[in-house]
């Protein structure tokens, strides 16, 4: 069979011109040698490369699944011993698996099939995973790492799509002494979600709460605009949407809006919520509910930005929280904010 | 009384008919002004203002506390004649009962305009925030505006069932309307109106101090994070600036009433009585204003030092001086301190303009200069002035409230058929 037509013709300008020898003379170069990886293995060394070579046979159609199984389990099991039958054996699978029923049956792999192996493994990242609620999320920002780059506010307009004027995260640089001595301290910005959040004590209508994972909410189908929150934040932290756009600066800006706080309202449309509400950060809920970190930690090139589980006392973030370098801003307010900063 | 037996007249509109059309055309312009304005307002949303993320509370906000003082000032006057019984100042009760009520019509119009969704504004009734003051507020107003609607109706059912019966065509069938049916003019029923208006005016004052307007001040107070607010004198002197305001407007109605109305001479015993009460208050208010000062300076807290000296030296601090300082302050005082002026109608009509102008300052200097530090260093400062819009819709609300007013004195015997001797 032809492998392709540059063994024949001129080459094409720009593409290398290689032929089928060569291609499997650098794959030959790569490839290990099975005697010298094995020996690291404790597992018998001929035994792996008999059953290897007898899988490739499998692979080329010259010999069936069920006479490799006759052939090898034997030996195998006697060589991995309890574990072998606790594995979940590849060619025991109840949708189409490669060897005929009584061979599976023979192999009795005490814990099922592949499928099954993985979708409880999966049932069981979900219980203690991202999502079910069991979080508390905080958020720790290594001042020292910080550049100053501001490269998190830029992800997190890009992310959460937030119109003009309208900025979850800025970066509060501050500049001290006199030159030549000076020193700058960047200090990023998201909401702190408090705790004991102000905006939430004065919102007449509870379209703003704290919920259970830490991270405090807006309803937008409810808040009147009423901007009290906005008066009531020691931070700075809450934004009007007056309803700008970037249409002048991007084609059809407004297409997409993201799914804050886990509702897609579809594309921005004069009239409708959120334009007239308040907004703020989220911790970018929507993308810990898919098991992502927020646009601003994932984004920042320092490493500075930290996410995670205040609930778990082994998580990295509870444990920087917990260290002397932390802090929070504004800490005689009494907010008890869920961002933490490293000195 | 002559009244009697001589043909009944009841002409409570203006005496002058060029005035009258001169004064609605006033009144026209502001109101028409205000709704082009309004249909801007409604059409760009938001961005017809000069608010910002940094500055989100500007001049409706300031005219919304304004008038909920100028409402809670008027009312407190009128408990003057029916709780306290003040011998003369049963003349001027309805005329504060009134003003009250279409101030705060106007308040709650100006509360109304200021929301992002305006749409939304019966939400307060359906979801609530216990630790919410503006959420308490909102029903504070409408319980409060019940009370006013109230001590009206009790003050004036006796005179609308006279006119009923005295008079005939729509205007009578109108007043029939207003008295719900209870048409009797007997001393019995004199009595009843006389006990309930004063079991409501007691329910009323706590009421407008302690919810309506001191309140309103709480709701400012509260915020920690602005520190020029947040401070337990700062309701207090929300009151006693609203006593200021509404003190002042009821003397300045009183006489433009009786004046251009009535076509009677204006009590000069009562205009003094209402000119010591004006200097009572603006003494309390010099001095409670300059005690929340010194403490806010002699705190040494940056951000309310930084703020008040914003408030005296800043861009916009002619507004401190010569509205704040000079219209609600010193100027009426001047007028103020000669007797012979303090029963003079036109200077104390004068001096009660003056106020009434005046604590419109000092509302704008309570609501903008907490917003211009940024509450974290590093934050952007603020800067607002109201646009056009934000000006022309907020007098058109001012004319609406004028309009409903002056309808309202036309047509309703706001001047007690009895004079206001009370007996």
């Amino acid at each position: 069979m032809a492998m392709s037509s540059a063994d024949s013709s001129e080459p094409l300008p720009g593409v290398p011109n290689v032929n089928r020898a060569d291609l499997d003379e650098m794959v030959e170069n790569e490839r290990v040698d099975p005697h010298e990886e094995l020996a690291d293995v404790d597992a018998d060394t001929d035994l792996g490369i008999e059953m290897a070579e007898d899988a490739q046979r499998v692979a080329r159609g010259e010999l069936t699944g069920d006479d490799f199984w006759n052939k090898h389990d034997t030996a195998a099991e006697a060589e991995f011993g309890e574990e072998y039958r606790a594995t979940p054996n590849p060619a025991v699978d109840s949708g189409d698996q490669t060897i005929s029923t009584p061979t599976a049956e023979s192999l009795s792999c005490s814990v099922g099939s592949m499928d099954s192996v993985a979708s409880e493994s999966a049932l069981q990242r979900d219980e203690s995973g991202i999502g079910v609620g069991n979080e508390k999320w905080g958020m720790v920002i290594d001042l020292q790492k910080c550049v100053g780059c501001d490269s998190c506010t830029v992800a997190c307009k890009a992310e959460n799509r937030t119109p003009p004027g309208v900025s979850y995260n800025v970066v509060m640089e501050e500049e001290h002494g006199e030159f030549p001595n000076v020193t700058r301290t960047n200090v990023p910005r998201p909401c702190m979600q408090c705790e004991n959040p102000p905006c939430v004590q004065v919102c007449p209508v509870s379209a703003t709460y704290s919920m259970d994972d830490g991270v405090v909410n807006i309803d937008y189908d409810r808040c009147i605009g009423c901007r009290y929150c906005i008066i009531a934040c020691p931070y700075g932290a809450r934004y009007f949407d007056f309803g700008d756009n970037y249409d002048d600066e991007v084609d059809e800006a407004g297409e997409v809006t993201s799914p804050e706080y886990g509702v897609d309202r579809g594309k921005r449309t004069e009239g409708d919520s959120p334009i007239g509400n308040v907004r703020k950060c989220s911790f970018c809920t929507h993308r810990l509910e898919r098991g992502e970190e927020p646009a601003c930690v994932e984004t920042c090139i320092g490493d500075a930005r930290n996410m995670g589980d205040l609930n778990d006392p082994e998580s990295d973030v509870s444990q920087m929280a917990e260290s002397t370098r932390a802090m929070q801003l504004k800490e005689a307010e009494g907010t008890d904010p869920n961002v933490y900063y490293l000195k | 009384m002559a009244t009697k037996h001589t043909a009944f007249e009841f002409s409570p509109g203006f005496e002058d008919g060029r005035l009258r059309v001169a004064w609605y055309a006033f009144v026209g312009l502001l109101v028409a002004g205000g709704a082009y304005a309004a249909y801007l307002r409604l059409t760009q949303g938001m961005a017809s203002t000069n608010l910002t993320s940094i500055v989100p509370w500007g001049a409706w906000v300031a005219f919304y506390i304004y008038f909920v003082g100028l409402s809670a000032g008027a009312f407190l006057v009128s408990t003057l004649a029916n709780v306290f019984d003040v011998g003369k100042m049963h003349r001027i009760d309805r005329d504060a009962l009134f003003a009250a009520i279409i101030s705060m019509a106007v308040a709650l119009l100006f509360v109304w305009i200021d929301l992002g969704r305006m749409d939304r504004m019966y939400y307060p009734f359906i979801w609530r925030q216990f630790t919410s003051a503006l959420s308490w507020e909102v029903h504070a107003y409408v319980a409060y505006i019940g009370i006013l609607v109230t001590e009206l109706y009790f003050s004036m059912r006796i005179d609308l069932a006279q006119l009923a019966t005295e008079l005939e065509g729509p205007r009578a069938k109108l007043y029939e309307l207003l008295t719900l049916g209870r048409t009797d003019t007997s001393d019995a029923s004199r009595a009843f109106d006389t006990r309930w208006l004063k079991r409501a005016g007691m329910v009323g004052i706590p009421l407008a101090i302690f919810t309506v307007h001191g309140g309103t001040g709480v709701l400012f107070a509260v915020s920690k994070a602005r520190p020029y607010w947040n401070s337990g004198l700062f309701p207090v002197i929300f009151i006693i600036s609203a006593l200021l305001s509404g003190t002042a407007l009821v003397m300045m109605l009183y006489v433009l009433r009786t004046r251009l109305f009535d076509g009677e001479r204006v009590d000069a015993d009562l205009l003094e009585q209402l000119a010591q009460l004006l200097i009572a208050f603006i003494v309390i208010d010099v001095a409670l204003t300059a005690v929340e000062g010194l403490i806010a300076f002699s705190s040494l807290h940056p951000h309310e030092v930084e703020t008040w000296l914003i408030v005296l030296f800043g861009e916009m601090s002619w507004s401190f001086w010569w509205f704040m300082v000079g219209c609600s302050w010193v100027f009426p005082m001047v007028l103020l301190s000669k007797r012979s002026w303090r029963r003079s109608p036109p200077i104390m009509t004068f001096a009660g303009l003056l106020v009434v102008i005046g604590v419109v300052a000092v509302r704008f200097n309570i609501v903008i200069p907490a917003q211009i530090l940024p509450v974290m260093e590093g934050l952007p400062h603020g800067s607002y002035f109201p646009t056009l819009v934000e000006w022309a819709t907020s007098f058109g609300i001012i004319g609406v409230g004028l309009l409903l007013f002056t309808i309202g004195a036309e047509l309703l015997p706001l001047t007690p058929l009895t004079g206001g001797d009370h007996e």
